[in-house]
């Protein structure tokens, strides 16, 4: 490069970062809203699905919502890393787990009365500061040309009968969550039993619940575990009616385990009262009833609102776990290592 | 490059003894470690011998389009390993465990080689090879006895990158079901918030990437100067025969179709297969966010990277420190760096979550890709030239501005271009430190494969190579680089 040419490449760069600068300068005061009062909402919970909702607060009560998306777990962990520093002033959660391992770290303030008592008690945390908003429930997705056998629990599924035909996601959060419970309530030397001859049956493994679903509805396998809002979300990306259906264990196996999404405030938050109007907004009868229409999750407020075409919750006989205690996957994640599916 | 490395070591000693030795001493780790290297050396292995022979058919041979390919065999860095590899799984579902992985990170790696031994080889004086070919050596010992030496130090480099890659990848590894100490690292974070024993393995991470930087530095041959004075040669006599055209063709297809047309055609499928909507406000804006924010990395680090290349030139140690404490923490998993800035910059609330953070989290990323670039360019200005600008009155830092910085700009330029393409598809530091509403074409294409919406992510991932393809292409342009040749070929490279 000559320096004549040099001199005009500089030029040129001098003009592009100012016109930058302008640029940022320019969304930096469009961002500047009015006086209005802003809430800053780490959401677990994805954009897509939540931004609806959030949106419907905001015209309500004029509350603007600053809200940063993130995995629940990765939300978590900068959480814990912030510590009192956080900017955040209220958490939603994809997991109970998530909102548990803040918790212990005492980083939440009390809720009030009036908000849990909203939800049953085994739907929030023992120390009162974090409560469920939706229930997600673990069932098994299958193809059902090619399935006529349903399993009644989970050790059916150890039967050579699906050898090679079962997909699990082990590194997901939502099966380790499950495991889990299988040790809080088998414990662990029945756990590794189960582990072990479910490895022995060859499962095929995924990274995601969403690749479960697919798989069955390409043929690559016949019948795997997964959170069950799956089978619709699949189908909306697919863009067309796909070969799986989903169904739950007998009543009170510990395959049909319900996980909540939940909320939580930072006890560091100078907007606590707003913050509280938030968790409020998610648990009125009405919005519960947008999320069972809209994300099929379901309601933990109404037991007479639940997703299409499922049975009701207290129809479904989640065993009863204690929720919170799924923050520590140690265990789990241990045994896992151990039996060689992570 | 001390934040991070200050946060590992603080988390580590939270941990008690006890933990540390069950972590360390596990057979488990030793399988990950094992499995870490293997994976590492196949893959530079195989990206540097497929990256070379690239880039020695692009300069050599008689392409079609021989600008647009050296373009385009570039532009699969800039495809963000996590949907690359999800593009092939949703094809080949059996696609899966280490072969696959060798397979992918392969595809995914080998521009870096290229890159690096495109730049070198232009620098290349070809008088040197017509003088070894009259002597009767033929294409391949030219190339062994004449070209490689050249170029070696600059491939060696290219192929460091591509190991600190495969040591840091999380998506490919992770979708493909391998072992590795980013994928168990990440694993503890997701699932234990067991910030301790990541902690752990993240420092034997940093161990093993300093031993191979250190390898690498010791295989680097002391710049030799095969320049005569006299007679620069430095476009080659292009092999116009029919066969080696033809080979030369098809290899260069199979790969761009392969590692950049395979990918982006399942997108551009899944996409009109929903007929998804695309909001263009939208895309437009995150792609604006995505060049600045990038734009300003890129920049951050080549303010960090120039003064320690100037002082690495004149012999400074403790540069030569920070230049491979640089490379090491780039080995170090996105999510370890981001929540080693998260802990730091919450400390400084005004500083926190904005542009500036993003910038230099950025910069701290991805400078040891320019740090190379900017030392080799540097150091490839001819002393004579520097000399007679002080005769002739010039101060030094004119000197510097007016001759130095001329000359070594296209390689300054390379080096920068790769942090460029790095910081625009970085996720999970972006996640945590990006401002508030500031949605980058990386973040918004993470909210829909995050819910499996490929369709609705393929806009965003088709923006963020276009975005990648005009500097990419503008930095491959011949024509903007003979102008310097004429000059000395102060070409860069990334050695």
């Amino acid at each position: 490069m000559s320096p004549t040419a040099f001199a005009r490449l500089r030029k040129r760069a001098a003009l592009f970062l100012s016109l930058l600068t302008i640029a940022s300068l320019a969304t930096a005061c469009s961002q500047d809203s009015a006086k209005r009062e802003t809430i800053t909402v780490y959401s677990g919970r994805s954009e897509e699905f939540i931004a609806p909702f959030l949106e419907k607060f905001t015209a309500e009560t004029g509350i603007e919502l600053d809200v940063r998306y993130g995995d629940s777990a990765a939300l978590a962990a900068q959480l814990l890393e912030e510590g009192s520093n956080s900017p955040a002033d209220l958490f939603l959660s994809q997991d109970a787990g998530s909102l548990g391992a803040v918790s212990s770290a005492q980083l939440f303030a009390q809720l009030p009365s009036q908000i849990l008592s909203r939800i049953e008690p085994k739907y929030q945390s023992a120390s009162s500061d974090w409560v469920g908003v939706t229930g997600r429930v673990r069932v098994f997705a299958y193809a059902p040309d090619r399935v006529s056998a349903l399993p009644q629990t989970i050790d059916d599924l150890a039967a050579p009968l699906w050898k090679g035909r079962l997909g699990i996601a082990p590194t997901n959060g939502s099966f380790q969550a499950f495991v889990t419970a299988l040790i809080q309530s088998r414990g662990e030397a029945a756990t590794e039993q189960w582990l072990t001859a479910i490895k022995d049956n060859e499962p095929v493994l995924f990274e995601k619940n969403s690749q479960i679903v697919e798989a069955i509805d390409n043929g690559q396998i016949d019948i795997g575990l997964v959170n069950h809002y799956y089978l619709w979300e699949v189908a909306e990306e697919l863009g067309r009616e796909i070969n799986a259906k989903i169904d739950f264990f007998q009543a009170g196996d510990i395959g049909n385990l319900t996980n909540v999404s939940g909320a939580a405030i930072l006890s560091t938050s100078k907007k606590q009262s707003a913050a509280q109007k938030l968790i409020e907004f998610l648990l009125r009868d009405d919005i519960q009833k947008k999320f069972v229409s809209d994300t099929h999750e379901y309601s933990l407020v109404n037991p007479a609102l639940w997703p299409d075409g499922l049975p009701a919750l207290q129809d479904v006989k989640s065993p009863a776990v204690d929720l919170a205690s799924l923050a520590d996957l140690r265990r789990t994640q241990a045994l896992l290592v151990k039996i060689g599916l992570i | 490059m001390a934040i991070p490395l200050v946060y590992l070591v603080r988390r580590a000693l939270d941990s008690e003894s006890q933990t540390l030795a069950t972590v360390v001493m596990r057979r488990k780790t030793l399988e990950i470690f094992v499995t870490t290297l293997t994976l590492t050396t196949l893959v530079v292995a195989l990206a540097t011998i497929i990256g070379v022979a690239m880039a020695w058919t692009l300069h050599n041979v008689a392409l079609p389009f021989p600008n647009l390919s050296r373009a385009l065999v570039i532009l699969p860095i800039a495809i963000p390993s996590y949907v690359f590899t999800f593009c092939w799984i949703s094809l080949f579902p059996e696609l899966q465990g280490f072969w696959a992985a060798v397979f992918i990170l392969v595809l995914s790696t080998t521009p870096f080689v290229i890159l690096a031994a495109l730049s070198a080889l232009r620098r290349v004086d070809w008088s040197q090879h017509e003088v070894a070919q009259t002597l009767g050596l033929n294409t391949f010992a030219t190339f062994f006895q004449v070209t490689l030496p050249q170029i070696r130090n600059s491939v060696t480099a290219g192929s460091l990158l591509v190991a600190l890659y495969v040591l840091s990848d999380f998506g490919a590894v992770s979708l493909l079901g391998v072992d590795t100490f980013t994928r168990a690292i990440s694993n503890l974070y997701r699932g234990s918030f067991d910030r301790s024993t990541a902690a752990v393995l993240a420092l034997i991470l940093v161990a093993i990437s300093g031993i191979i930087i250190s390898i690498e530095s010791r295989t680097r041959s002391h710049s030799k100067n095969f320049r005569s004075s006299s007679r620069i040669i430095n476009n080659p006599q292009l092999i116009r025969n029919f066969k080696s055209r033809a080979i030369a063709s098809v290899v260069t297809l199979v790969y761009v179709l392969l590692g950049l047309a395979f990918p982006l055609t399942l997108l551009i499928i899944r996409f009109f297969s929903n007929a998804a909507v695309i909001d263009y406000s939208n895309l437009l804006r995150a792609a604006l966010s995505t060049i600045i924010a990038s734009l300003l990395g890129a920049f951050v680090a080549l303010l960090l990277a120039l003064p320690v290349g100037i002082l690495v030139q004149q012999g400074s140690s403790l540069a030569r420190f920070a230049d491979k404490g640089v490379l090491v923490v780039h080995a170090l998993p996105g999510i370890v760096m981001g929540l080693a800035l998260v802990a730091f910059g919450s400390e400084f609330g005004w500083l926190y979550q904005t542009l500036g953070l993003l910038a230099f989290a950025y910069a701290l990323l991805f400078m040891a890709k320019s740090v190379g670039a900017v030392r080799t360019s540097l150091s490839r200005v001819p002393q004579n030239l520097v000399d007679i600008s002080a005769t002739l009155g010039q101060t030094r830092s004119q000197t510097f501005r007016r001759i130095v910085l001329p000359l070594a700009a296209p390689g300054i330029l390379s080096g920068t271009l790769l942090v460029f393409l790095a910081a625009m598809k970085e996720l999970p530091a972006t996640l945590m430190l990006h401002p508030t509403g500031f949605e980058t074409l990386a973040t918004e294409m993470w909210t829909y494969t995050s819910i499996f919406r490929f369709s609705e992510a393929a806009p965003y991932a088709l923006a963020l190579v276009l975005v990648a393809a005009i500097p990419t292409f503008l930095i491959n342009r011949p024509d903007l680089v003979n102008r310097s040749d004429k000059y000395v070929s102060g070409e860069g490279d990334l050695s």
